[in-house]
């Protein structure tokens, strides 16, 4: 039987930088296919580079007896290839019955009517099992929904070969068990799935076969997943070192477990020696932002020496939480109290006075300033606490940010480099060099091992722990609910912008997916 | 280091492709192009005076490039040096009419702050929409130039205007010697020792101070200094005050020194002229000092030219031009770049 997508040799690369080298695999039909490794290990430039997105630099992609050209987008999808992104990719302004004929090609010139696109598309959405009017528009839509709509505008045309990148990462967890009994139906109909999966207990839940990446190369696969076990999987995605991080190679069995997903840590006791209040929030509520996100009423407490979890789906009050502790949001009712002294209408500069420290959700644009040299990156905290006319000396300055990299074990070659140099990894060391210094009380971390490979995760983790036990408090924003169950010392779950419950280990991922969905 | 030369050598090879167009248009509209470039290089530079000349116009370009460099490294793309800088001279000449009294040296202090506080006051109020409303500066830094020249032409015809003066540009009365801060010449003790001081105070502004450096980062990432907890409202008006005051002292140089009176629509290329400085000094203090000798140079070539060499000084305002289009196609890809404003 010939096989749904293959590719001989495939290598992509970016400038001098190698994404996949030399990839040859053939995934049968009608099958699910998992993809997995680290970040960085090259699973979106693979689904990329079979959705056609992507040149490969080297080698060939056939889909069924065809050959794709390379970086023809077109080309795939007339041969019954379709990507569904990480990111969704459907406009927000359309309706659903929009954006689903938008996604046809070859319809130039055509004219239509709102009620006839309904119609048109109301069967199609009804056979896939999506309950969602055709009228409504994108940008009002949950994001399972939403996920679900983009699978279904994927499979309009005559898709076999379905390629989802990350589907699971938006997701809630049942929402995610939701996604996969769609999966199935779709490979019993026929359809090929290539999975790109991050957590191997989603593998072995949905995946029919699994291909391990790891530095831009197959390792192995595809391999039928019930001849393998979760331990095995993951020593493929790990490779023989996964203590990357050097001196921090302290990770546990459970944090190894929870890096790779394979079973859901439950988290530990951490006991407290002389708890008081580092931080409280007090009947916070917020105006919605222009994403529509806000607070409800939000009242918590965060002590010292502990690692306050913050879980939820995506878009539930996340960011107005962080941008309410650093000051950069209006209140509507409620205060906030940061190490004894109330800073409710307090500017950030004088919370950072008080001892708070933020890393930020987005590293590239709020951590950090790309064009500028590392060093006046790392020296802005600094330089803030101070009158803005005082005069300062650049060279003890990069002697500093020089001293700090080191002791952070960032790798860079100059501080007068820009920020855009670093890996990902580095880039967050440098933010967490500058955050995670003597003076800092109280730290909010949001999403800050996103992105990152094992090793500087691991580190993070390292860091996060060693400021908990200097007795500070911390904040973590994840959506990783692997690592919040590892790391947090209590997890607090966010809904609809108010706090849906409370968790202390050990964790429960029933009771704590219900809160994240509302369902109590 | 490396990369300074190699901007610095960029700016010179765009420079070196602005006057091979220019030399084409030369050639094409019938001048000979080297001839064309012998005689502004004869009034640039080689001919007698023409230092000195050169120096006459490149103290105050200079002067109001550093307010550019201040303005656009915090990311507030202030064009409005034009109309700050009549400001200036405006400040100067009220000053000087309404103290007919007091000392000299008294009155020449108090024209030059007059001049600095009217240039900054015309950079306030596009400073404050800008960041009170997020209205575009470009646009009101803009439309100040031409309220700025309206003002100029009715003080100048009327409230200020010299009842004795009968040329076809209208003007105050002449400024008496002992106010002024040079003789017609332009170049003086005075106008040095100001221009040394403005190139001092902003170099050490931008490279020794903590504004200085979170100023630059606010300018490529504004974002990312909110969340370290700067107040951008602050960083941003005290750069556009500045570089009004910057522009505003240029005024108050030109009316104090060579003019020796508020002229209606005086230097009228000056604010453009040290815009482009600052650009093609890559917003570098001590890179602008240079560049500043050279347009200098080619301002006082464009009255050479005319009358020396018979040929049109509208030849200076084209390579002004043109340096200024391959220059901004330099930097256009900066630009674009630049992550988006904080529009709060």
């Amino acid at each position: 039987m010939a096989s749904a997508l293959a590719c001989d040799g495939l290598t992509v690369r970016f400038g001098a930088f190698t994404a996949l080298s030399a990839v040859s695999l053939s995934f049968p039909r009608a099958q699910i296919h998992a993809v997995c490794g680290q970040n960085g290990a090259g699973k979106t430039t693979f689904a990329r580079a079979c959705a056609g997105l992507l040149a490969p630099s080297e080698g060939s992609i056939r889909i069924g007896d065809a050959l794709l050209r390379g970086g023809q987008v077109k080309d795939a999808r007339a041969a019954g290839v379709e990507l569904v992104h990480q990111s969704f990719a459907l406009p927000p302004s359309f309706t659903i019955a929009e954006a689903m004929e938008f996604g046809l090609t070859g319809q130039r010139g055509a004219v239509f009517t709102r009620r006839g696109l309904q119609a048109r598309w109301q069967p199609h959405l009804d056979a896939l099992g999506v309950e969602a009017k055709p009228s409504t528009r994108i940008r009002d839509l949950p994001v399972e929904t939403q996920q679900a709509v983009e699978i279904a505008r994927a499979l309009a045309g005559n898709a076999r070969v379905l390629i989802l990148d990350e589907p699971t990462a938006v997701l809630a967890p049942s929402a995610a068990a939701a996604l996969f009994q769609r999966l199935t139906r779709l490979r019993d109909s026929g359809v090929t799935i290539l999975i790109i999966l991050h957590k191997i207990r989603e593998v072995l839940a949905v995946a029919d076969t699994v291909s391990v990446l790891r530095g831009g190369r197959l390792i192995t696969g595809p391999d039928a997943v019930a001849d393998l076990t979760a331990g095995r999987i993951a020593a493929a995605i790990i490779g023989h070192s996964p203590a990357k991080a050097g001196d921090a190679a302290t990770e546990t069995a459970e944090d190894i477990g929870a890096l790779v997903g394979t079973d859901l840590p439950h988290g530990h006791r951490h006991t407290v020696s002389a708890p008081h209040a580092i931080a409280t929030l007090a009947g916070i509520t917020t105006k919605p932002a222009a994403d529509g996100q806000s607070l409800q009423d939000i009242s918590l407490t965060i002590g010292a020496g502990e690692i306050l979890g913050i879980a939820g789906v995506e878009g539930n009050g996340q960011r107005p939480l962080v941008e309410v502790l650093a000051g950069l949001v209006p209140l509507t009712a409620g205060s906030v109290t940061l190490d004894g002294t109330a800073v409710t209408g307090l500017p950030l500069a004088a919370r950072r006075n008080l001892g708070l420290r933020i890393i930020p959700f987005e590293r590239n644009t709020e951590g950090l300033s790309l064009s500028s040299p590392l060093w006046e990156n790392f020296a802005a905290r600094g330089l803030l606490a101070k009158s803005a006319l005082s005069l300062i000396n650049p060279s003890a300055l990069r002697r500093a940010a020089h001293a700090a990299f080191q002791s952070w074990d960032v790798r860079f070659t100059s501080v007068d480099n820009p920020a855009r140099s670093l890996s990902g990894g580095n880039a967050q060391k440098v933010i967490l060099a500058r955050e995670m210094d003597d003076a800092a009380k109280l730290i909010i971390l949001a999403q800050p091992t996103r992105g990152l490979d094992l090793g500087a995760t691991a580190f993070v983790w390292q860091a996060m722990r060693d400021a908990r036990d200097r007795g500070l408090g911390l904040i973590l924003i994840s959506s990783d609910l692997d690592e919040l169950f590892d790391i947090s010392d209590r997890l607090v779950v966010l809904q609809g912008g108010r706090v849906a419950g409370q968790f202390a280990p050990p964790y429960d991922l029933g009771r704590v997916g219900a809160a994240m969905v509302g369902d109590h | 280091m490396r990369a300074r030369l190699l901007a610095v050598g960029w700016a010179m090879a765009f420079i070196a492709l602005a006057l091979i167009l220019c030399g084409i248009i030369f050639q094409a509209s019938g001048f000979s192009a080297p001839d064309m470039f012998a005689s502004i290089l004869d009034g640039a530079f080689l001919s007698d005076g023409a230092l000195l000349h050169d120096l006459r116009w490149a103290c105050p370009l200079f002067v109001s490039a550093t307010g550019v460099i201040v303005a656009f490294r915090c990311g507030y793309f202030n064009v409005g040096t034009q109309g700050q800088f009549y400001l200036g001279g405006i400040g100067a000449a009220v000053a000087v009419a309404m103290l007919p009294h007091a000392p000299a040296v008294l009155v020449t202090l108090a024209a030059i702050l007059a001049g600095m506080a009217f240039g900054a006051l015309w950079a306030f109020w596009p400073g404050w929409l800008r960041i009170r409303s997020g209205t575009d500066e470009v646009i009101t830094t803009l439309m100040g130039n031409f309220i700025a020249v309206l003002l100029l032409v009715w003080l100048t015809s009327g409230p200020l205007k010299d009842p004795a003066g009968s040329g076809q540009v209208t003007s105050s009365p002449p400024i008496p010697a002992a106010i002024r801060i040079s003789t017609d010449t332009g170049v003086s003790g005075w106008i040095i020792a100001l221009t040394v001081l403005v190139g001092v105070v902003t170099w050490i502004l931008v490279n020794r101070t903590a504004f200085g450096v979170l100023g630059g980062l606010a300018g490529r990432n504004p974002v990312m200094v909110t969340w370290q907890g700067a107040r951008l409202s602050r960083l941003g008006l005290g750069a556009f005050l500045f570089s009004g005051a910057t522009a505003g002292l240029a005024g108050a140089m030109e009316v104090l020194g060579p003019d020796g009176r508020l002229v209606s629509g005086f230097s009228p290329g000056h604010g453009f002229t040290a815009v482009l400085i600052a650009l093609v000094a890559n917003l570098s203090v001590s890179g602008s000092v240079v560049v500043a000798l050279f347009f200098g140079g080619l301002a006082s070539a464009s009255l050479y030219l005319p009358v020396i060499a018979g040929l049109p000084s509208a030849a200076i305002d084209m390579v002004n031009a043109a340096i200024a289009l391959f220059i901004t196609a330099r930097s256009l890809p900066a630009w674009l770049r630049l992550p988006k404003r904080n529009r709060s």
